[in-house]
């Protein structure tokens, strides 16, 4: 199945490796990482959200920014539509109106996804889709946002029979969101709602995970936030010229009583002053709010040892990213 | 504690004037309680441990060429021990025989700066460090040991030593001579805008041409990019990078047009744990040796050794 197809995947900028040390037997997967204001036709995408606040900053920007423009949304949920994730009444959209001309769609699962007996019908749930990606067609709206949160699935099943149906259902999602100009998709997930294995397991069905647009992203430094844990992920290189927006950004994710984890994967390079700033931060905080720093480079690693750990009270060495969890932990 | 700081030169002549003055005082620090390290070369530690018997248990032996690899690091790392035995109410004891030969002169220079600045640094703790000189080093260095050490051990005996120079005095004297002009085949940038994303680029492109290791291509963009960033924020434009490769090594030198006057402030002592900025001093850990120039415009200078390659591999070379 294929909706308004034309073409094939563009390349993906970001692609990431998901096992780098080509130590695991699995198969080498790669996946795009991308905000989620940059999920474009054709991506089908995964979100495994670690709580409310995750989830409401994607999904929000999702389906907000679908409705701000000539886009259609079309969200599978028993939720109405005033409750849905980012849709509260500071978004100032008028949820009636876009219901009435058909570019807000809310279906409940029962019409969406169920059959007659109550069970998940995931062919009926790709009918519905195709229908909606069609009426968008022709309603002349430029593209279409499908999205739906699969965590009551799992939590009402649990047998490997069912995670067999639901990858089954992933695939022809994928099958037919892949090659479409028009359509594309964010499968939902609470990361919580199953074992981790099967949660790699749906993930591996999607090639692009989403996550929230970054707070900062000027091509040489990006910071992104992150939930779980809570902190922030710091990519590409940090001198001097951004120094100010790192310390802004660090001063909010800082709160009274918790510990803020910088993941550095994709930090290339940290200057002696952003180590000073982060010594100065970390001396103001106490133990139970340290600063972690996680998956340290090698290159940053040298340079804060030779530095000396013990100049940089307060910074604690967080733990390395076991391969193959981006976007499941 | 009972004792404070000590810093004594012991100079000799044959292996038992070595003796005289090295054993009791890794004897008295064992009796003590130190800890007792002795950095000597092999024909040193043989001698020692048959002089001191049983006693040559409780005495760390470390070798010299291991110890002193690096002036900065060692006098951060020394320091580092000093703290960590005062704080467990022992002191450390440090017998530092340097390995001054095969060393070239620029490095030596270094070494002995070190020695003076132990005075500075080490003020405050308990440590005790005694410096065997053997008369058969070269002249210069046997003289300057008189100038960075405040006392001299003869056998059991401590003089106070009358040649001994101030550390600072010591340490603006090996920075009188100006350094040489940079060659004329020379990389050179002008260094414009805060942003220094494209310096480092730069500078690592350059890098990459020479057989400097991964590892330290990363210390010295971490170095250049402190240094430069002290010139836009201190110093006065122009501000001016460049970079040469000199036998053995890889030389980067930032230069602006400032009237900085340096002083003390040059990162020479290690900053105490946790206080103020690690800037310059961290700069010297990360190049293999630093030189800094300060009054008509400033200039520092960052050296990394590099590590010989087989002949016909092609180098990066000033005079291409």
């Amino acid at each position: 199945m294929q909706w308004a197809s034309k073409n094939a995947q563009a390349a993906y900028p970001g692609r990431i490796r998901i096992h780098p040390d080509g130590q695991d037997m699995e198969p080498n997967w790669l996946f795009a990482k991308r905000p989620v204001s940059e999920v474009r036709p054709g991506d089908h995408a995964w979100l495994a959200y670690s709580g409310p606040e995750e989830r409401d900053r994607v999904i929000g920007t999702f389906v907000a920014g679908a409705l701000r423009s000539e886009e259609k949304v079309v969200y599978v949920t028993d939720e109405p539509a005033e409750r849905l994730p980012g849709l509260g009444p500071r978004t100032r959209l008028d949820l009636c109106a876009l219901t009435e001309r058909r570019q807000l769609r809310v279906i409940s699962h029962e019409h969406a996804c169920l059959d007659a007996r109550g069970r998940f019908d995931p062919d009926r749930m790709l009918r519905v889709w195709e229908r909606e990606v069609a009426e968008a067609f022709d309603q002349g709206f430029r593209a279409v946002r499908l999205t739906t949160d699969h965590s009551w699935l799992l939590e009402a099943h649990g047998a490997a029979a069912d995670l067999h149906q639901m990858l089954g259902c992933e695939h022809q999602v994928g099958d037919a969101v892949s090659p479409s100009t028009m359509a594309m998709a964010i499968c939902q997930v609470d990361r919580h709602a199953c074992a981790p294995d099967r949660l790699a397991a749906l993930r591996d069905t999607h090639e692009v995970l989403v996550e929230v647009d970054p707070e900062f992203d000027d091509g040489v430094l990006r910071i992104t936030r992150t939930f779980e844990p809570h902190g922030l992920r710091i990519e590409g290189e940090l001198d001097a010229a951004r120094h100010g927006v790192f310390a802004q950004e660090l001063a909010q994710v800082s709160r009274p009583g918790r510990r803020v984890h910088l993941d550095l994967s994709w930090l290339g390079f940290i200057d002696l002053g952003g180590l000073h700033l982060l010594a100065e931060h970390a001396a103001e905080r106490t133990t139970a709010e340290a600063l972690v720093l996680d998956n340290l480079q090698t290159d940053v690693k040298n340079v804060i040892e030779m530095v000396g750990w013990h100049r940089l009270p307060g910074l604690a060495r967080g733990r390395d990213r076991a391969p193959g969890t981006e976007g499941v932990f | 504690m009972s004792q404070s700081f000590s810093h004594r030169v012991l100079p000799y002549g044959d292996v038992d004037e070595f003796l005289a003055g090295a054993v009791p005082f890794l004897t008295e620090g064992v009796a003590a309680g130190d800890r007792v390290v002795a950095v000597t070369g092999l024909g040193s530690e043989v001698t020692l441990r048959e002089a001191l018997g049983a006693r040559a248990e409780r005495v760390e032996f470390v070798e010299a060429d291991r110890w002193y690899a690096h002036p900065s690091r060692t006098l951060a790392d020394c320091l580092a021990d000093a703290g960590a035995a005062d704080g467990r109410g022992r002191r450390l004891r440090l017998l530092g025989e340097p390995a001054w030969t095969g060393r070239p002169p620029l490095e030596v220079l270094e070494w002995q700066r070190a020695e003076s600045l132990v005075n500075v640094a080490f003020a405050g703790t308990g440590a005790q460090l005694l410096c065997p000189y053997s008369r058969a080093l070269p002249a210069g260095v046997v003289a300057s040991s008189r100038k960075t050490h405040p006392e001299t051990v003869r056998g059991r005996t401590v003089l106070p030593n009358p040649g001994f120079v101030d550390p600072w005095d010591y340490n603006a004297a090996c920075d009188r001579d100006a350094l040489p002009p940079p060659p004329p085949g020379a990389e050179e940038m002008e260094v414009r805008q805060p942003d220094l994303y494209w310096l480092r680029l730069w500078v690592s492109d350059f890098a990459q041409l020479t057989p400097l290791p991964e590892e330290d291509v990363q210390r010295l963009l971490v170095a250049v990019t402190e240094v430069v960033t002290n010139a836009m924020r201190h110093g006065e434009p122009p501000v001016v990078l460049r970079m040469w490769v000199e036998p053995g090594e890889l030389v980067c030198e930032v230069g602006d047009a400032g009237s900085w006057r340096g002083g003390p402030d040059v990162g020479l002592v290690p900053p105490h744990a946790g206080v103020g900025r690690f800037g310059l001093w961290a700069v010297r850990l990360l190049c293999s040796l630093v030189q800094i120039r300060t009054g008509e415009g400033t200039t520092v200078r960052m050296r990394l050794r590099l590590p010989a390659v087989p002949s016909g591999t092609p180098v990066h070379s000033n005079t291409a």
